[in-house]
């Protein structure tokens, strides 16, 4: 772990603003800077030299984990006038499907200042995994947040095996980049399916969620499970993808994202539905690289900047991978975004299937340990950058942590409502892919 | 002079006579105003059915009679005031604790000028009981609580109006004189050119009294009634403008047929107030601004109808003619009654939340506040329009008439009405965003705090009798048409019947006509089938089983907030209106105290307040006059009267020689 003062740490890539593609790497402490510890406040105002535990990452998420619930998500500014008044929306709410609430600092109708509330679901999933061992630990992570299980899943093994230098089968490594394209081009169908559903968009959104579904089922015939639990395995693969069913897994690919670009092209030509979400939730390319936003929300501000390419892992070391970009920085920019991942996807899905490591014995090393039984693993989830700490001591959990996706771009988020009418919600809430199951985990 | 014309004499006296008992002692004043109240309404009902009454008599300055009479548009007027000054009268003994007894003096000199200038036989004795309203209406608002910057500037933009309006009203009674040679009101005038001038002078002059006229009047009816103490409030915005409206149609009635253009003029000026009036009381935070420019509203809506029947008279459709001026005369009568209500329920929660700000007002109303809840509901309902209640009837009937303008001869004059429509049909939905409002945060809202009791015992009796008022006359409404019947025959120099009539099972005369055919509604036949529908859901209730009533404890969301700011505020209940419309508002965000921007990692933006701003883009006119006004004067005083002798030696003897030359001239 780096030795740099806490506040150095929390400033980002040095001149990440200055090129075309900044930043090329981002560095993996940072990455680990930006848990977000807005339980106590302090994360984010942070002047000056750290205490001498800020460099222990586990402690930051421990005191994330004690945090008073419910704790706010992003940080809190504060705004004054004439009848200007909090309105708490949710924890329960018709538009955003899980419990989570958001203080809407308003003086009616425009939204002044945003407050995303966490902790209304906190099932301490993270905390009860000390003392288990990783193929328990492995199912409550796979549980976290169903539609990232994959994500978790892979990055959750990759820390394990990091930290115990385990040898990983090649065909495993294989199986989870499946896993993961597979998830992600659901959870991207899922929420162009919930943008079409706000914009009133009835028959994109029927067609698209039968897309989505269509998407479980081959999950499930592939898998066993429609959300890929069980899918993955520290080490070995447990299940074998035969030829027969590659062969089918292909077909049924190249018919879905057939049927998805013409559905695409339909949404574009949709003058309502591309109004809606024109400048809507912007998010500047500055501060989308400052606050550390991640995923199709950093992509769609222009920064090409992907853990597949930049912090790649066997099998995207030899894959080609597109990497689709925006500049609009709007819930548009993210949504297209989105939408060409799916093809992206595909298109990597197709490798994999393609160029089926054939050699069931062969094994590759796992990423170098950060410190005595003490691994990293890193994904690009569908939301963005997905990491986990893991410590082992006897090969049993000793401790877990993680920043998911939704923790880095909640405060981005929340910036980027600053100022518009609150039907703009849930346009960029869709946009942004935001989960409270990832925070609240 | 019989004993009818006794006793109105004595009613007038009476309120005159309030002043000095004042002085001895405030109740007493009060008192006496009420008694004179309650006598000028019942001398008031005599004239209506039984015809005109005659008070004392005198010599005029030319040689003409002076007297005291209420004809039958005169009695209506009467009639409509007294019913409000005895509800303000008894409110004002609970409400005026004030040392000085100023305001009660004021107060009852204001409605001794209005029952003067309403009972006035000629233009002199209207002109002064006019003059002598506008002055002591001054005095009431300088009576007024608060910061005295504010309340010495809202009486003097009272005062400045007032006397524009006087101007003006000169000019139009001057131009009947010079047509008619009568300071009378009875000829007719005649002619083309002279009834046009004399017209547009009182449409202007009566309606800058009513809150209307060409330029939106949101400078200053709203901020000189709001700051005037409530019983003031009250009697300026129910009466004070039922006077101008009086002037209005006395006016009309003196004057030939209109040509077409009368009514279009009038009928744009009222659909503007109408709008803006709206649009305005829905942003207003001020728990006596609302009902303010709500005033404005209804005295445009008051013009509208006038505008309908004049263009109606110009085209030879008496039918519509007659129904529009039934309309304006009961939208008339409901406005005062429910907006009476509304400024007296004001300035009791004033009273006791010590605040106008309707964002700040905390509390429910318990115990004996229920009559007042239910009387301002069913006042802020009615000026919203809601049925079976007197504004309901009136805005039905303005609307007919409206929809009736298919019937001009000219496409233009079709297309006015149209406009003035859609801005009635606009306005009334604005409208009803501000009743809501209104009731919402004085009264229902903010379920915490702890409000003081009030100690000087509850005021629901008295606004709960009026606004029972407000029902009696929405649900009686075709008998309050035909007792209108003789006013409108005034104004329209002939003798009408009521629109009335009958249809299908209701009784013949319990329902109203607009039209041959055209319209029909039956207002008794309103509370009548709610209460069919209630009897049914009782009914049902009581047959059915056993209820079960099962209580559970809100979640958050649904619960008290927690925390304090954590409801809407009425700001934000109306912020929708001032950001859909914020072309005609000219809503802008302003900033204060925006801090530099730290960066530390993230940024973090330093606390700020912020304001958003609404803006009368009709205040450009008077800033406007008011550096044109400026420029003159300066012109004036450096050019004309730089203070040398010399030169106003030189005048004087200018002056003498030019009335030399004029009256050789003249003698010759």
């Amino acid at each position: 772990m780096t030795s740099r003062p806490w506040s150095e740490s929390l400033r980002g890539p040095a001149g990440a603003l200055g090129t075309e593609h900044a930043p090329a790497y981002l560095p993996i402490d940072r990455a680990f800077a930006l848990v977000n510890d807005y339980g106590t406040g302090r994360a984010l105002l942070w002047r000056g030299p750290a205490p001498a535990e800020a460099n222990e990452v586990a402690t930051l998420w421990r005191r994330a984990a004690e945090a008073p619930r419910p704790h706010r998500v992003a940080p809190e500014e504060v705004v004054e006038g004439y009848g200007v008044f909090t309105f708490p929306y949710g924890p329960i709410s018709m538009g955003v499907p899980e419990s989570g609430r958001f203080d809407v600092r308003t003086y009616g109708e425009r939204i002044l200042t945003l407050g995303p509330v966490a902790g209304f679901k906190s099932r301490r999933i993270l905390g009860a995994l000390p003392g288990l061992t990783p193929e328990d630990a492995l199912l409550r992570v796979e549980r976290l947040a169903g539609n990232f299980s994959a994500a978790h899943a892979a990055a959750f093994l990759a820390a394990v095996e990091s930290a115990a230098a385990i040898e990983v089968a090649r065909t495993e490594l294989w199986t989870r980049a499946l896993a993961q394209e597979l998830e992600r081009i659901y959870n991207h169908l899922h929420q162009i399916a919930r943008v079409a559903e706000a914009a009133s968009q009835n028959v994109g959104l029927a067609q698209t969620h039968a897309l989505a579904e269509e998407m479980l089922r081959i999950e499930g015939r592939t898998f066993g499970h429609r959300w890929l639990f069980g899918a993955l395995a520290p080490g070995a693969p447990t299940r074998r993808l035969d030829p027969e069913g590659r062969r089918w897994l292909g077909r049924a690919l190249r018919e879905l994202s057939g049927r998805f670009e013409v559905l695409l092209e339909l949404f574009l030509g949709s003058r309502t539905f591309v109004d809606r979400l024109q400048t809507t939730g912007v998010v500047s390319r500055e501060r989308a690289v400052r606050w550390g936003a991640v995923g199709p929300v950093l992509r769609a501000t222009g920064v090409a900047w992907d853990d597949r390419l930049r912090a790649p892992s066997v099998p995207y070391t030899d894959l080609f991978l597109e990497l689709p970009r925006e500049d609009g920085g709007d819930a548009l920019a993210r949504i297209l975004v989105r939408a060409h991942e799916v093809r992206s996807s595909a298109l990597l899905l197709e490798q994999l299937l393609d160029r089926w490591p054939g050699d069931a014995m062969a094994r590759e090393a796992p990423a170098p340990p950060v410190g005595p039984g003490r691994g990293l693993g890193r994904v690009e989830s569908p939301s963005g950058d997905l990491v986990y700490e893991v410590r082992l001591t006897n090969g049993r959990i000793a401790s877990v942590g993680m920043r998911s996706a939704s923790h880095a771009n909640w405060p981005v988020f929340a910036e980027s409502l600053r100022h518009a009418v609150f039907t703009d919600f849930h346009f960029a809430w869709e946009s942004f892919g935001l989960v409270f199951a990832e925070t609240d985990a | 002079m019989d004993l009818a014309g006794v006793l109105l004499t004595v009613a007038i006296a009476s309120f005159f006579a309030g002043a000095p008992l004042s002085l001895i002692r405030r109740d007493l004043g009060y008192l006496t105003t009420f008694g004179a109240a309650l006598l000028f309404g019942a001398v008031a009902v005599d004239a209506l059915l039984f015809g005109p009454v005659r008070g004392a008599a005198w010599g005029g300055p030319l040689g003409d009679v002076e007297t005291l009479s209420l004809d039958a548009l005169s009695a209506f007027f009467a009639l409509a005031t007294s019913v409000v000054w005895a509800a303000t009268s008894v409110y004002s003994v609970w409400y005026d604790d004030r040392p000085s007894p100023v305001l009660a003096v004021t107060y009852a000199l204001t409605l001794g000028a209005i029952a003067l200038l309403v009972t006035a036989s000629s233009e002199v004795l209207f002109l002064i009981g006019w003059e002598t309203m506008t002055l002591a209406s001054y005095g009431m608002i300088l009576e007024a609580r608060g910061r005295t910057d504010r309340v010495y500037s809202a009486a003097f933009v009272f005062l400045a109006f007032g006397e524009a309006s006087t101007l003006l009203v000169l000019l139009a009674f001057a131009g009947l004189f010079v047509g008619t040679g009568s300071l009378a009101f009875g000829p007719t005038l005649s002619g083309t050119v002279l009834p046009s001038l004399v017209f547009v002078a009182g449409l202007l002059g009566f309606g800058l009294k009513m809150g209307t006229a060409p330029f939106h009047m949101s400078e200053w009816l709203p901020i000189a009634h709001s700051s005037a103490p409530s019983n003031a409030s009250a009697v300026l915005s129910s009466t004070l403008t039922l006077a101008g409206a009086y002037g209005l149609f006395r006016l009309v009635s003196l004057l030939p047929g209109p040509p077409d253009w009368w009514g279009a003029l009038t009928l744009a000026i009222g659909a503007i107030s109408v709008l803006l009036g709206a649009l305005f009381a829905a942003v207003s935070e001020h728990s006596k601004g609302l009902p303010a420019y709500s005033t404005i509203e209804n005295n445009g809506l008051i013009l509208v109808a006038l505008g309908v029947s004049l263009l109606a008279g110009a085209n030879h459709l008496t039918l519509l003619a007659v129904f529009a001026l039934f309309a304006a005369f009961y939208q008339a009568l409901a406005h005062a009654l429910a907006k009476t209500v509304l400024f007296l329920s004001a300035g009791y929660v004033e009273h006791l939340t010590r605040t106008f700000d309707l964002s700040s007002v905390e509390g429910r109303a318990t115990g004996p506040d229920r009559a007042a809840l239910v009387g301002t509901l069913a006042a802020s309902l009615s000026l919203a329009a809601g049925p079976p209640l007197a504004g309901f009837v009136s805005e039905w009937m303005v609307l007919e008439a409206l929809f009736q303008s298919y019937r001009f001869g000219e496409t233009w004059a079709q297309f006015v009405g149209l406009l003035t429509g859609a801005a009635v049909a606009l306005g009334a939905g604005l409208i009803t965003v501000a009743m809501v409002k209104f009731v919402g945060f004085a009264y229902l809202w903010k379920p915490r705090c702890a409000r003081a009791p009030s100690e000087r015992g509850s005021l629901g009796p008295v606004v709960g009798a009026v606004a029972f008022a407000v029902l009696t006359v929405g649900i009686t409404a075709p008998w309050i048409l035909v007792l209108l019947a003789p006013s409108v025959s005034v104004v329209m120099g002939s003798s009408v019947a009521a629109p009335i009539g009958g249809l299908l099972s209701v009784p013949n005369g319990w329902s109203i006509l607009s039209g041959a055919p055209f319209g029909i509604l039956s207002p008794p036949m309103v509370p009548i089938a709610i209460a069919a529908g209630v009897l049914v859901a009782v009914g049902y209730d009581r047959l059915g089983r056993h209820r079960a009533v099962r209580r559970v404890p809100v979640w958050m969301a649904g619960s008290a907030p927690a925390r304090e700011g954590e409801t809407y505020t009425s700001f934000g209940y109306s912020t929708g209106i001032r950001l859909m419309m914020s072309s005609a508002l000219r809503t802008r965000e302003v900033r204060a105290n925006a801090g530099a921007i730290t960066t530390v990692g993230f940024e973090a933006v330093e606390p700020y307040s912020v304001e958003l701003e609404v803006f009368d883009v009709f205040k450009l006119f008077y800033d406007g006059l008011l550096v044109v006004g400026e420029g003159v004067s300066r012109v004036l005083k450096e050019r004309v009267m730089p203070g040398q002798l010399g030169r106003y030696l030189a005048y004087v003897l200018v002056a003498v020689l030019v009335v030399v030359v004029y009256i050789a001239s003249v003698s010759t």
